[in-house]
């Protein structure tokens, strides 16, 4: 049927329809914006080292040396070491990218599983007017609670250590992701097709997955990348705090607490994990502005 | 407004019920029996059994928190593992450092971020109002511990100013002294936040009708924005400055770790990694709780400042 009305479009128009898309893409607008392309390219750069960490790390983040122990950046006694070396001697800069690597993962898994609860519950809560009451006091219930608290709780129950920090991030982004993907959804059950497919005589099951997800999911993917700024952070401060990752892994907030007793002597160790996670969540930020004012036409006039 | 104070209150309940519920969850994962702590290392099966059903610890869950709860509302929140104190002690006197430093925050946080608010909103679009963004983004994306290590490393580390613990009442030097350090710590991370919501807020009254108006009748650019503008464009500022507590409250557990400050936050983290489960339960609990009434405070101070609000 869509094809039936697609081909009586001639091929000029669809050429002009498509050009009109690309220029009106979201990212298209985002991108003009010089600081959040920077922003863009930077993340870029963040990923793909942390994914490729393994194999562009010059050094075995976790081999010790205690001869170039707390060795200072550019000193002569670890020249091997570009960025020097820690309070055990191994290599900053490997640390450093394996740290990103596994603040990333934590963050990207914890938000993925969060986002996805959100999304159901937000598309269930759209989809189903009866439910829409109940499940939104829920997700109020659940934003009006500060995230560190989820954490500390959370840390409390289940023990310090990584599955409590995951699941503290993932409780902590279901709210939000819920709200936004039930904004997003209510709008499209709004469309005809909506109705059209029920007409059609489509069960719930179809309507919500092929009518109603795949018509919310950029908004909604946008969202949870967003939300990995917030998750970095967050779980960046709790593992400072000794209730997530554990030493010896490296991760960029429990590296900063470890260096945190060698501040006097040597700084770096905790100062560039610090600076790290600050570039990281400062680029999630800035690129989640420019959506911001790229989604929300009243600004873009 | 009374009746908008009782819809509040309901609504706030289910999230209360949670609270206690996190509490009574914490204090049944505690790995050891407490009747057969409580009944010493040389007691029988029966007698742990006897203390058991004197405890209640035989009943259902559901039995057992609702006992739970009438406890909590007699203050009683048990003993520390640890210190062996009553948790309501224990929280009576970390309550105060905690209220102290979050106080100390705001004091100068608030009014610098409304001022920077301001100015980038009178000066939109120009270079100032861009460096005052672009500071507010810095702000919410820089973690509040590097903030501390920068301070401690640059300031403490001469020794100009204490950052080791809470040196006495705030009224006398030493202890005003103490506190400035973490207080900027946990500001910094405040400025950002209350500026973009004034500069937003103030860019919408703006251009509301009477702001012309006072324009018309030739009030000065100043006069108008302070007096007329900004005067309402506060309302909303106020209350995000309210739920932005809870963002503060993060900040809070963090800096009182950091610089040793004797507050809730701080023993929060100390009884969780150190397993003291009824410690943890109150002092999560607190915060909680604590959370919940400013918010409730400043829904009432907003209806109070904007009565549209409360006939809505």
């Amino acid at each position: 049927m869509t094809d039936a009305a697609i081909s009586l479009q001639s091929d000029a128009d669809q050429r002009a329809i498509a050009a009109l898309r690309r220029k009106n893409a979201v990212w298209r607008r985002i991108l003009k914006d010089p600081a959040a392309a920077i922003a863009a390219f930077f993340l870029l750069l963040l990923v793909a080292s942390a994914i490729l960490a393994p194999w562009i790390a010059p050094f075995d983040p976790y081999a010790s040396n205690m001869r170039y122990r707390l060795c200072g950046i550019g000193s002569a006694r670890c020249a091997q070491f570009l960025l020097g070396a820690d309070q055990t001697g191994r290599d900053m800069v490997s640390r450093l990218l394996f740290g990103l690597r596994s603040t990333l993962t934590i963050g990207v898994i914890a938000v993925l599983i969060g986002g996805g609860i959100g999304t159901v519950i937000g598309l269930t809560a759209a989809y189903y007017r009866r439910l829409d009451a109940p499940l939104m006091r829920l997700v109020d219930v659940l934003l009006s609670f500060p995230p560190i608290l989820f954490g500390l709780a959370i840390a409390a129950v289940v023990g310090a250590g990584l599955p409590g920090l995951i699941l503290a991030l993932c409780v902590t982004s279901i709210p939000t992701i819920a709200r936004i993907s039930r904004g997003a959804a209510a709008s499209v059950m709004q469309q005809e097709y909506m109705e059209a497919g029920r007409a059609v005589g489509l069960g719930d099951g179809a309507l919500i997955w092929r009518y109603l997800a795949i018509n919310c999911w950029p908004t909604i993917l946008i969202y949870i990348t967003l939300q990995l700024g917030q998750a970095i952070l967050l779980g960046a401060a709790l593992s400072f705090l000794g209730l997530g990752a554990q030493p010896p892994v490296a991760e960029l907030g429990s590296m900063a607490a470890d260096g945190r007793k060698f501040l006097t002597i040597a700084p770096h160790v905790s100062t560039l994990p610090c600076a790290v996670i600050f570039l990281v969540v400062l680029a999630f930020n800035v690129l989640g502005d420019a959506l911001r004012d790229a989604l929300d036409p009243k600004l873009r006039q | 407004m009374a009746r908008h104070i009782a819809h509040r209150l309901m609504v706030s309940l289910p999230v209360l019920l949670g609270v206690l519920l996190i509490g009574f969850l914490l204090l049944q994962v505690v790995p050891t029996d407490p009747a057969t702590v409580s009944a010493g290392p040389s007691a029988t099966k029966a007698d742990i059994d006897a203390i058991r059903q004197e405890m209640g610890l035989d009943k259902p869950l559901y039995v057992q928190f609702g006992k739970y709860i009438a406890r909590v509302l007699q203050l009683d929140l048990g003993r520390s593992m640890i210190s062996n104190r009553t948790v309501s002690e224990e929280i009576g006197n970390t309550l105060g450092p905690t209220v102290e430093l979050m106080l100390a925050c705001l004091i100068w946080a608030a009014p610098l971020g409304i001022v920077l608010g301001t100015l980038a909103a009178r000066k939109r679009g120009t270079l100032i109002d861009r460096c005052i963004m672009a500071l507010s983004v810095m702000g919410v994306s820089v973690p509040v511990f590097w903030v501390g290590l920068l301070l401690i490393q640059y300031i403490g580390g001469s020794g100009w100013l204490p950052f080791q613990g809470r040196d006495g009442p705030l009224w006398t030097l030493a202890g005003a002294k103490s506190i400035i350090l973490p207080a900027i710590t946990l500001g910094a991370i405040f400025v950002g936040p209350v500026a973009r919501m004034t500069r937003t807020s103030l860019l919408e009254t703006l251009n509301a009708d009477y702001v012309r108006t006072a324009r018309a009748k030739g009030a000065s650019d100043w006069r108008v924005t302070i007096r007329h503008a900004l005067r309402n464009a506060l309302i909303p500022v106020v209350t995000l400055i309210g739920l932005q507590i809870g963002f503060l409250l993060g900040g809070s557990v963090v800096t009182e770790t950091m610089f040793s400050w004797p507050g809730v936050g701080r023993m929060a983290v100390g009884a969780i990694t150190s397993s003291d489960f009824p410690l943890a339960q109150g002092a999560i609990l607190v915060l909680a709780i604590g959370f919940m009434l400013v918010n409730l405070l400043v829904d009432v101070l907003y209806a109070y400042l904007d009565p549209r609000i409360a006939r809505a």
